[in-house]
């Protein structure tokens, strides 16, 4: 039977808040801003608007990919700065794009099978704090350097050192990329597949051609989206925790720093492509953009939701993780969706809103044509039919990440709270939130809304 | 209780360890009983095959405390002292000269006499337990250190250093200590028995003897500075600095210094000794010693008690998290300090600019620390860390109690506290940090009025130790024991005084701050008048800075409303409504009595100021005594009435402790009414009476109170 709701029961998972930090695209306004501070403001927000007596929280989980040095397990670093005790245990987990929506999966299997009551979930990314590397040479002298002996050890090693780094200037200078002294960028690395190497935009672009997707089908797609969250604005401020820039103070950041009111087609259609610069469409302003931000939910059994005299906001129903090739990660949802709709004893056509993160233009569109596709369905997910139509109305209603930016570690938490806020909104009962994960996955959520 | 079972000696092979633990008392101090125990440990010692001689503690945070003030207290003759004195020091000559080579094992507070038992041995292991502070802070409390601290600190440890911890008075933890040399080693407490063992086998294995006593300068600069030539240069830059931060006022630093001087590379001990003793004597008798321990008996007074009425036995309530309405000067200030001490602080305000300006001046004031090394960066987040705001209630379930600092205003307050109160829980606590309004009429607002009190701070929070404690009629003894227990806990000195304008501090600095304006007005110059206040005195600021730095809109505000309240003794005087027109509102905007720089800092006066207010150039018509005794007198007069009229407090001890505390008024008079008590209550009240008359001024007329005490010549402390 479709689209009825279960019974509920005690141990349903029940998200009973949830917050998130603006999103503000990377290198601007939260460029010296730590990710675990930006985390802390988000959980701190949940906790104070519960009033929730933090000796009831049995475990933090937090998605991170960035790994920060200086906080390796950043999950402990948010818990403990936010106020959750010391005797709670933390643990950061990391799923590539979909590494909060691993840690609510992870908080709702705790919860379900009856091991915890109480369990905070989420991501936190700071995207332009992710470190630049030095190339393995520079390694090799910075480790043999402390271990020298004398200067007469010293001295050559420093030597060596100079003369490296001269070379290194030139090659940045001359701007030769292929050069192995060349120093990269982690979060490059990151958005690259480490398995067939090519990155994520070259992912998109070969969905773009094999779907038949026009520059600007997708461009059109991506105004879509700035205009939906400009308009969203004060919904979206409903589910932001302000941060304060430290160490001055002179400024709080209230909104998400990306949606552009103005933005207008022919300014997009001007941008060149990024990723092939002669055949594709792949363009900056029709991907989204790199990002730093967090979001924290707060998730509990109804039992002891119901004792604390919480009322919850959505149920979790089931998630669902599933692979694919990584150079077509960008389909990802539509290979999760079908394991976590049949969890969930549900279709796609009951779904009342969906939240799809907008990693490209293309991916997005993609995944709408395959969901709707029955040779899809047979050829690549072994469904006898399609998984459904996912009708435009009710996709990413407030905008996506194009326009609110993509901090990756924290991506999962932000569907899953925009999507049961506007769901309450809307008085939807069931809404789905999927994204697509590099390295070829994707993983689905599907919440039911809570009277 | 014997002095056996407080002084045990153990032996163990060729070790003799001596644990220190004074029956029937928190901390071991060296009053003469233990003195003469310790001397028989010494002897029997001695005698024994001993090799190694180990002192330790046996109480958990405590090495040795000090000398007993009481009987410092108690010496009334300088014979008295030398006798007292030179019965320590030979005992301490005695632990130098035993045949065991002898080491300290420093556990916890190491202070005064405990610092000089320690530094007669001749090693010093300590632990890294936070309670071990160990130094020499006689010269806080007036005297100098006497039992061979003088004399042995800068052969331990230098000059410098020396200088450093015995002027200042201050503690050294146990990572400053040994890096001063002041110990030679330290070890985490858990390992501290084990590794002073070690050591002692050790010494026995190697056969090491006693230890060369004289300091070892290390380094080209610290050569120079130790040597003939750069002593000199040390000196008398140490006597600048010191005679700069004390104006003059305290002799006992400057006395360290030059026992110091004297005896330093001295080759006889005895003669450097009786250079210490001597000059311990002079300091012990003096009023700014008797004054400045006063003090400490009050500080001391103030840790064990409760702020309850004796009879009561009503408990504290735990306090974990605190809000703060209105994130200001106070609300920052207020967020800083619970939140140093480990309290989760929540700041709610109107806008994100306000919360952020609270944000901002806690986060400063550790920055600042940090840079001082005081504390690490990582403790400046933790605490950081515990400062949350919002808009909202948000939170405000959670917290135990909300301090109210937003706008003087009683409409507002009573509607902020009574929609507050909806938001806490019934069991929380809400107290106003108001400094002029009725605690008694805000009170009401609250639907659990038993719930409701002051607590007012003083400005800037950070610095000033004192909290009034404000007891409406209908505030519970829970509630006062409560906010008692938080002030302290958050590192305050509390004084509970009963609602009233101004409370005790403000109503007592009115009549003083107004009697200044007059003084103004009748044609005394800005920076005379305060230089005579500071400097001769003793206030930490002239009463015309002062003003300033309150604000003159508030102060002509309080004052109207003290004229109201007290009619004909507090006058509004005729130049505070000219002021009220000027637009000079003191520091906060950079025009008062004085200029002020861009960053807010005092220059000079602002010679503008009487021209302004229609007032030829200052002639200075008063002498410095009617300029001070009108001032000071002003505040007594109204002190005895506040005392003994409408008893906001008590005691003189709470009205000494919290001008101190809440003014800097100076401690070396030991308070306002020892202030008063040493001048006489007569003569008080015929210098008001005289300089009523003279200037035509009703308001100095001394009241019934003062009257009374002035008919016998009573005290306030002999009343």
């Amino acid at each position: 039977m479709s689209g009825a709701s279960k019974a509920k029961s005690p141990r349903d998972v029940v998200i009973v808040e949830g917050f998130r930090t603006p999103f503000v695209k990377s290198g601007d306004k939260f460029s010296a801003v730590h990710p675990a501070d930006l985390g802390k403001v988000a959980l701190k927000a949940v906790l104070a608007k519960t009033n929730l007596n933090t000796n009831e929280v049995d475990e933090v989980i937090i998605g991170n990919t960035g790994n920060p040095p200086d906080a390796v397990n950043i999950s402990r670093v948010v818990a403990l700065g936010a106020g959750i005790p010391q005797k709670t245990s933390a643990y950061t987990v990391h799923r590539n794009c979909a590494s909060a929506l691993e840690s609510i999966s992870n908080g709702f299997e705790k919860i379900r099978s009856g091991t915890m009551d109480v369990v905070v979930t989420g991501g936190t990314e700071n995207m332009s704090q992710m470190p630049i590397l030095m190339p393995q040479k520079f390694q090799k002298i910075f480790m043999d350097l402390p271990r020298a002996k004398g200067p007469s050890q010293a001295l050559p090693l420093l030597w060596k050192l100079f003369k490296t780094d001269l070379k290194q200037i030139k090659a940045m200078l001359s701007g030769d990329m292929r050069n192995e002294l060349m120093p990269s960028a982690a979060v490059m690395q990151g958005l690259t597949d480490p398995f067939v190497g090519i990155n994520m935009g070259q992912t998109a672009e070969i969905l773009a051609k094999e779907w038949g997707l026009s520059r600007q089908t997708q461009d059109e797609f991506a105004l879509r989206s700035h205009k939906l969250a400009s308009a969203a604005k004060e919904k979206l401020r409903e589910e932001i925790a302000p941060v304060s820039l430290a160490p001055e103070y002179k400024e709080t950041i209230i909104d998400d720093i990306g949606p552009r009111e103005t933005q207008t087609i022919e300014a997009l259609n001007k941008l060149k492509p990024f990723f092939d610069k002669e055949t594709g469409t792949i363009t900056a302003g029709n991907s989204c953009p790199i990002t730093d931000g967090a979001a924290m939910l707060l998730l509990m059994s109804r039992e002891k939701a119901e004792a604390l005299g919480y009322k919850p906001m959505a149920r979790i129903l089931s998630y669902g993780f599933a692979g694919l090739e990584p150079e077509r990660m960008g389909l990802g949802p539509v290979y999760s969706t079908p394991v976590a709709l049949k969890r969930a004893g549900l279709q796609l056509k009951d779904m009342g809103l969906v939240e799809l993160n907008e990693a490209f233009a293309a991916q997005v569109l993609s995944c709408q044509k395959a969901f709707d596709s029955d040779e899809f369905a047979k050829n690549k997910l072994g469904l006898s039919q399609k998984v459904g139509e996912l009708r435009s109305e009710i996709l990413n209603v407030n905008g996506g990440a194009i326009a609110l930016g993509h901090p990756v570690g924290t991506t999962g938490t932000r569907i899953t709270l925009t999507l049961m806020r506007e769901m309450k909104r809307r008085s939807v009962q069931f809404g789905l939130a999927t994204l697509c994960i590099g390295g070829g996955q994707g993983g689905s959520i599907i919440i039911e809304n809570e009277n | 209780m014997s002095m056996q079972d407080s002084f045990k000696v153990k032996y163990n092979g060729d070790i003799a360890t001596l644990e220190m633990d004074l029956q029937g008392e928190k901390v071991n101090k060296l009053s003469t009983v233990v003195m003469n125990r310790f001397k028989d440990v010494i002897d029997e010692v001695s005698k024994s095959k001993a090799k190694v001689f180990i002192i330790k503690s046996l109480k958990p945070k405590i090495f040795v405390a000090g000398a007993d003030i009481e009987e410092i207290k108690n010496l009334k003759t300088k014979e008295a002292v030398e006798t007292a004195v030179k019965g320590g020091q030979d005992i301490f000559n005695l632990l130098e000269d035993m045949p065991q080579v002898t080491i300290a094992s420093v556990n916890g507070a190491c202070a005064g006499g405990g610092c000089e038992l320690i530094l007669a041995c001749d090693y010093r292991i300590a632990s890294e337990d936070p309670s071990t502070r160990i130094g020499l802070p006689e010269t806080q409390l007036g005297i100098i250190p006497g039992f061979g601290g003088c004399v042995r600190l800068p052969r331990t440890i230098g000059i410098q250093a020396a200088l450093d911890i015995i002027l200042a008075g201050k503690l050294l933890n146990g990572k400053k200590a040994k890096k001063a040399g002041l110990v030679d080693k330290l070890v985490h407490q858990s390992i501290l028995e084990e590794e002073t063992l070690k050591w002692a086998n050790q010494i026995i294995k190697e056969g090491s003897g006693k230890r060369r006593k004289t300091f070892q300068p290390q380094g080209l600069v610290a050569k120079i500075l130790e040597g003939g030539l750069g002593r000199g240069v040390v000196f008398s830059k140490a006597k600048a600095a010191t005679l700069k931060a004390t104006k003059g006022h305290y002799p006992a630093p400057i006395t360290a210094l030059q026992v110091i001087k004297e005896t330093y590379g001295m080759s006889d001990r005895q003669k450097a000794l009786d250079i210490e003793r001597k000059y311990f004597g002079e300091m012990a008798l003096t009023d700014v010693s008797k004054n400045l321990i006063h003090v400490f008996y009050l500080t001391e007074m103030v840790k064990k008690q409760t702020g309850l009425p004796a009879g009561s036995s009503a408990k504290a309530k735990d306090v974990k998290a605190v809000g703060v309405l209105g994130a200001g000067t106070m609300g920052g200030g207020i967020a800083y300090i619970g939140a140093d001490k480990g309290i989760h602080m929540r700041v709610k305000d109107i806008n994100h600019d306000a919360l952020n300006k609270a944000y901002k001046h806690a986060s400063d004031i550790w920055a600042k620390l940090v840079k001082k090394r005081v504390i690490d960066k990582f403790q400046a987040k933790q605490k950081m860390d515990l400062v949350s705001g919002g808009l909202g209630y948000e939170g405000f379930k959670t917290l135990d109690v909300v301090v109210e600092a937003i706008v003087e205003d009683m409409n507002i307050k009573r509607k902020v506290i009574a929609e507050t109160a909806g938001q806490m829980r019934s069991d929380a606590i809400i107290v106003t940090n108001t400094s002029s309004l009725s605690v008694t009429e805000m009170g009401q607002a609250h639907p659990k009025p038993e719930n409701f009190a002051g607590m007012h701070f003083f400005n800037p929070v950070d610095k000033m130790p004192l909290v009034e404690v404000i007891r409406g009629p209908q505030s519970s003894d829970e509630t006062i024991a409560t906010i008692f227990e938080l002030s302290k806990k958050m590192g305050k000195m509390p004084v509970v005084v009963k609602d009233g304008p101004g409370f005790l501090v403000n109503r007592l600095l009115i009549p003083y701050l107004n009697e200044a304006t007059f003084m103004f007005q009748e044609g005394m110059d800005i920076k005379t008048m305060d230089d005579w206040y500071v400097k001769n005195f003793g206030m930490p600021m002239g009463p015309l800075a002062l003003m300033d730095e309150v604000g003159l809109d508030v102060g002509i505000k309080v004052v109207k409303i003290f004229n109201k309240a007290f009619g004909a003794r507090v006058q509004v005087p005729d130049v505070m409504e000219k002021i009220s027109k000027s637009g000079r509102l003191g520091k906060k905007n950079g025009k008062g009595f004085y200029k002020y720089s861009a960053e807010g800092k005092r220059l000079e006066p602002d010679e503008t100021m009487y021209t302004d207010m229609g007032l030829s150039a200052p002639t200075n018509p008063l002498s410095e005594k009617e300029c001070i005794e009108r001032g000071i007198f002003s505040m007594i007069n109204e002190c005895a009435s506040a005392l003994y009229e409408d008893r906001i407090v008590d005691t003189p001890d709470e009205v000494d402790l919290a001008m101190i505390m809440g003014t800097g008024f100076p401690p070396f008079r030991g308070g306002l009414c020892r202030y008063a008590d040493s001048v006489g209550s007569q003569n008080i009240a015929n210098a008001l009476e005289q300089y009523s008359m003279q200037r035509n001024a009703p308001r100095l007329k001394p009241m019934g109170a003062l009257n009374a005490m002035a008919k016998d010549n009573k005290t306030f402390y002999n009343k």
